[in-house]
């Protein structure tokens, strides 16, 4: 019987390579080999064309390799005013409104834990359920400028503080540490605070930098509530929004970015309006490829997570 | 003994409840602009007043206490200065609210958190009475003064309603301090955890009461003739109206259906091609190389951490007039300069397949892990038993990923209504409008882009019902095939 199966399993192993399966490695590995340069590609194709001679550019004379390198866009972007600071808006926002989202998860996610609370699973309930319905985009619009929020910077951060999926996920992790460690504290008279911040929170730290990844690519790529809610604030408008509104413009950049100051020589650089487009492009997306390596080994428990929005 | 304590402490709990009430009820009305005794001015001069300012915001922002006033003020027709005592009174008020808000908290503990809870709930209340009578006295020196030629008033509803309720406040507050019994010196202020977790979680709980329920109460603009910067009244209260033009006004059944149709066919089209992924992840789990596995996986799901916007900066660099595509065709000697952007041609082929290329790779991430989880002795098994390859990917794979697509599938149909609006909004133009605008985009477009906050109200409120809905269905739906909830 045992010889039997060795028999057949080194038969398998014989044709393992046939022809089909050939065929099939070839297709396979092209496949994959095309797709994932449909992936890459379009940002090095950007990002060539925004370190090359600007005439060539114009020219169109870019495809494949750059040529001139120079980094004269990037430093003369960094003198527009409105990108400069839409780039700290996006900065701040993120950095911020993830710092916030990331502290009241972790507290909520523990509080809930707690079975003693005042009527504890109607409260997780009523939080947990607003995953599932959406007044509506134009409700959301007029509550928030009910509540005096638009035009404003704290509109970007305060509805985002209370994430309900984060809060589930954080709530899962936080039910799976060892009750005694908790027990050990509140012996020793420990608030229900202290041991949220030392034991908690040191030991919830694997799950909050998930969230905290995923919170903050959420932040960088919003770009609607900007859109809403900023309409009278343009001092207030995301890089994704400026980003936006330079795509929509056909040509005539160059006057609109001449008035938010900056020498003239570079606007006659930046004159031609696809070089504009192209290194705002690149300044939006810089930051996301940066981050991207330590994102990676999040994926998992970021699949879970599914509300990022981008 | 026992019983008769517990009568005690009950007793001392119905006044602390009425309070209670009364202060969560006084808090939510200062955030209507319609009920705030500060706005009684109809009309100064040419100037046409809307009240706007809610009593909260009459007590924490001068300017929009008297937007619209400027030259009422300038011309003499009203005296500033009792505007100036307006506005602190409704800061008193204010400040009386918050410490009374902060002795609602307290008094949950025992009766040494009890008896500290008093001096800020006598002092609020006396805080809010003051206010109030400030305001009271301050509306009487306006009118009084007012010239009438010039301005109009009319009589603010929300004054008698408020000293009446700062009055039981205040007469509460007062009982209690009466009644309640003194600690015993050596008694430490403490509260029960059960109170006090729901203390530490309750400003989050106001939060999402904030941000997710009461943008419902905005449903009620579906019922009025409003347009903005206006008030909802008894006179512009229409009804069904909006919902009937709908679908009776052939214009707008027309942009409707229209609508619909684009919605529906992308939702199918995205739930047609929702194997793709699994396909993906079988297919990439048959290659050897373990470095080109991991590449294509890291290199896959970059786009789906970048924003809508970017994804179409990528479409025009590679598709625009002078983008990749045509750059390219040139530099090999031909001459091509189309837009592939401004064209409508297979608009939902096009936009399914951006969205395919933005989620291919992070949708498959949930399908690796799957196939990481199937039993090795199933493959050993299927090799015993003579499968090749593709057998084993047909009858072994595919069986242990097919749950984790079902349920995928099944919550797909809730979302069917909610395609998302980014990706539509930044690949719209003139040409392509009529076939990229789903309803999503058809509630932004009617209500940002042409202010007509009723008609969007309605057609988003209708569009929540309707997922609500389907969630459900999807919910019973998976819990006849799996014998589970997905929500």
């Amino acid at each position: 019987m045992a010889d039997n199966t060795e028999v057949k399993v080194k038969k398998k192993k014989k044709t393992r390579y046939s022809w089909q399966d050939v065929v099939f490695n070839i297709c396979n590995y092209t496949f994959f080999a095309v797709f994932t340069l449909m992936c890459v590609f379009p940002f090095y194709y950007i990002f060539i064309n925004t370190i090359s001679d600007r005439d060539l550019v114009k020219a169109g004379a870019i495809t494949l390799l750059p040529q001139g390198i120079s980094f004269q866009n990037y430093i003369d972007m960094l003198k527009v005013d409105t990108i400069f600071q839409a780039f700290g808006v996006s900065t701040a926002r993120t950095v911020i409104g993830t710092a916030l989202m990331v502290a009241a998860t972790g507290l909520i996610g523990y509080l809930v834990t707690k079975k003693e609370m005042w009527h504890r699973k109607f409260w997780y309930r009523f939080i947990v359920i607003t995953m599932y319905f959406n007044a509506g985009l134009i409700p959301w619009y007029m509550n928030m400028s009910m509540l005096g929020l638009t035009g404003t910077f704290a509109a970007y951060i305060i509805p985002g503080i209370v994430a309900p999926y984060n809060i589930i996920l954080v709530k899962t992790y936080i039910e799976s540490i060892p009750a005694e460690l908790e027990e050990s504290a509140f012996m020793d008279g420990a608030g229900f605070f202290t041991v949220f911040r030392k034991i908690i929170w040191p030991l919830s730290k694997p799950i909050l930098a998930t969230i905290a990844i995923f919170g903050a690519v959420g932040h960088w790529n919003s770009f609607t509530d900007s859109l809403m809610l900023m309409q009278n604030t343009p001092e207030l408008y995301t890089l994704q929004h400026i980003l936006y509104n330079y795509l929509n413009m056909s040509t005539n950049i160059a006057g609109i970015m001449g008035s938010g100051g900056g020498s003239s020589d570079m606007v006659e650089g930046l004159l031609n309006a696809k070089v504009i487009k192209y290194t705002v492009s690149m300044v939006t997306v810089i930051p996301i490829l940066m981050v991207y390596p330590f994102m990676q080994r999040y994926f998992e428990k970021g699949i879970m997570l599914g509300a990022v929005k981008g | 003994m026992e019983t008769g304590l517990l009568k005690d402490k009950k007793k001392t709990n119905i006044p602390y409840m009425c309070i209670r009430g009364i202060t969560i009820i006084s808090i939510a009305l200062m955030f209507f602009p319609a009920l705030s005794p500060t706005n009684f001015i109809t009309q100064a001069g040419q100037a046409k007043i809307k009240g706007v300012a809610s009593l909260f915001t009459s007590g924490v922002s001068y300017s929009s206490l008297t937007s619209g006033l400027e030259r009422a003020f300038d011309k003499g027709w009203l005296n500033e200065t009792y505007f100036m005592i307006m506005f602190v009174s409704c800061f008193v008020f204010i400040l009386g609210t918050v410490a009374l808000t902060v002795a609602m908290c307290m008094s949950l503990g025992n009766l040494k958190l009890k008896n500290m809870a008093n001096k800020p709930l006598l002092g609020g209340a006396a805080g809010m009475l003051l206010g109030m009578a400030g305001v009271t006295v301050s509306y009487i020196l306006i009118t009084n003064s007012m010239d009438t030629d010039k301005v109009t008033t009319v009589f603010p509803t929300g004054l008698p309603m408020y000293i009446g309720i700062t009055a039981v406040i205040f007469v509460l507050a007062v009982y209690i301090r009466i009644r309640t019994p003194k600690a015993q010196p050596n008694e430490k202020p403490e509260m029960e955890s059960k109170y006090k977790l729901f203390l530490m979680l309750l400003p989050f709980l106001l939060l999402v009461f904030a941000f997710s329920y009461l943008p419902l109460f905005s449903w009620r603009y579906a019922f009025f003739d409003y347009e903005a910067g206006g008030e909802l009244t008894a006179e512009n209260f229409v009804g069904l109206k909006w919902f009937k033009l709908l679908i009776s006004n052939p214009a707008y059944t027309t942009r409707l259906i229209r609508v619909l149709r684009n919605t529906l066919v992308m939702s199918f089209l995205g739930i047609a091609t929702s194997w793709v992924p699994m396909i993906f992840a079988i297919f990439l789990s048959e290659i050897r190389s373990v470095r080109f596995k991991r590449f294509v996986q890291l290199a896959t799901t970059i786009p789906n951490f970048i924003s809508w916007v970017l994804v179409y900066a990528i479409a025009f660099a590679m598709f625009n007039t002078d983008g990749f595509v045509n750059t390219f065709i040139n530099s090999l000697g031909g001459n091509a300069d189309t837009n592939y952007l401004l064209s409508s041609d297979f608009m939902w082929i096009k936009m399914l397949l951006w969205g395919i290329w933005k989620s291919l790779g992070w949708s498959a991430i949930i399908y690796i892990s799957g196939i990481a989880g199937i039993d090795q002795q199933l493959y050993e098994a299927a090799t015993v038993d003579g499968a090749g390859r593709f057998q084993k990917m047909r009858y072994v794979t595919l069986p242990g990923l097919l749950p984790t697509y079902v349920v995928m599938l099944v919550m797909s149909i809730a979302g069917i209504l909610s395609n998302g609006m980014d990706q539509y909004l930044v690949f719209t133009n003139a040409n392509n409008k009529n076939v990229i605008e789903v309803l999503d985009l058809y509630v932004y477009n009617l209500g940002i882009g042409s202010g007509d906050i009723p008609l969007s109200t309605v057609v988003g409120m209708t569009k929540s019902i309707i997922s609500v809905a389907l969630l459900f269905v999807a919910n019973k739906v998976s819990k006849a095939i799996r014998g589970e909830n997905v929500v």
